[in-house]
């Protein structure tokens, strides 16, 4: 159908979903769009992926206060400072596309933490991935869930946005996203 | 009558080619198209995937990009 249509490159997924042995995302196509709703510029979008990225961080840093043993501890501080560095790449953006004078605290000033990245609460994402908080790899698994989710959000709000810039903006967010992913799958080959 | 949409051999690619052709694109270099029911794509999705069923891509084909290679499953 796509071939008649002008797609020059369509490939079929041998399997489909069921082939797909990576992360998923879960939820409706409007699942965290909410978030979203109603700033239409790459500077509004950029203080909301910091607020995302900060609450992901929060998030981390209560789970390792729960956490029983120090590996876990240990491993969800390093989930927490790879969101510091996540924020700080979201600061470094707005200085370079908006205000270059603007401080850290007169950016954060703005920000207000709602969700975690992906645009589920802590509670919803618990509910939904249920990890063992006490085996490493279930909890790096989950990080990976995270970031998936939350490529996939990017992704929908890009898809619905008009303003060529924010476009860019959530586009550029979503590559990162990805490389977060990369990234964590490295550390899970460690464990 | 578009008979080329009839005679269009579609490849395929397995599970490591596809995650091979995701990783090498910047996520707004390539379309990964879900045409199952929405129930389905709630259930779980390959994430950055849009979704338009099936029985809709028809009508819908002009939201996607015919420049860009589209994974469909």
């Amino acid at each position: 159908m796509l071939a008649g249509k002008g797609f020059k490159q369509v490939y079929n997924v041998s399997g489909g979903i069921k082939a797909w042995k990576s992360k998923t995302a879960v939820g409706p196509q409007t699942l965290g769009m909410d978030l979203f709703k109603g700033p239409e510029t790459a500077k509004e979008f950029l203080v909301i992926a910091y607020s995302l990225e900060q609450g992901l961080q929060e998030f981390y840093l209560e789970m390792a206060d729960k956490a029983g043993n120090e590996a876990v501890k240990d491993l969800f501080h390093k989930l927490a400072a790879i969101e510091a560095k996540h924020k700080d790449q979201v600061f470094e953006r707005y200085q370079n596309m908006v205000d270059p004078e603007i401080s850290r605290e007169g950016f954060e000033s703005m920000v207000t933490v709602s969700a975690l990245e992906g645009g589920l609460t802590t509670k919803q994402y618990l509910d939904q991935f249920d990890p063992d908080l006490s085996v490493e790899t279930e909890v790096v698994s989950m990080a990976m869930s995270i970031e998936a989710q939350a490529l996939d959000l990017y992704q929908r709000v890009a898809g619905k946005v008009t303003d060529p810039k924010a476009k860019d903006v959530l586009q550029q967010i979503a590559k990162e996203e990805q490389q977060h992913l990369a990234r964590l799958g490295t550390l899970m080959d460690t464990l | 009558m578009k008979w080329m949409q009839f005679l269009t051999p579609v490849k395929s690619k397995d599970f490591n080619e596809t995650k091979q052709m995701i990783s090498d694109h910047d996520p707004d270099e390539i379309t990964i198209l879900d045409v199952r029911q929405p129930g389905e794509y709630k259930d779980s999705h390959i994430p950055g995937a849009v979704l338009i069923p099936l029985a809709e891509l028809s009508d819908r084909a002009a939201e996607l990009d015919p420049d860009k290679p589209t994974l469909v499953y």
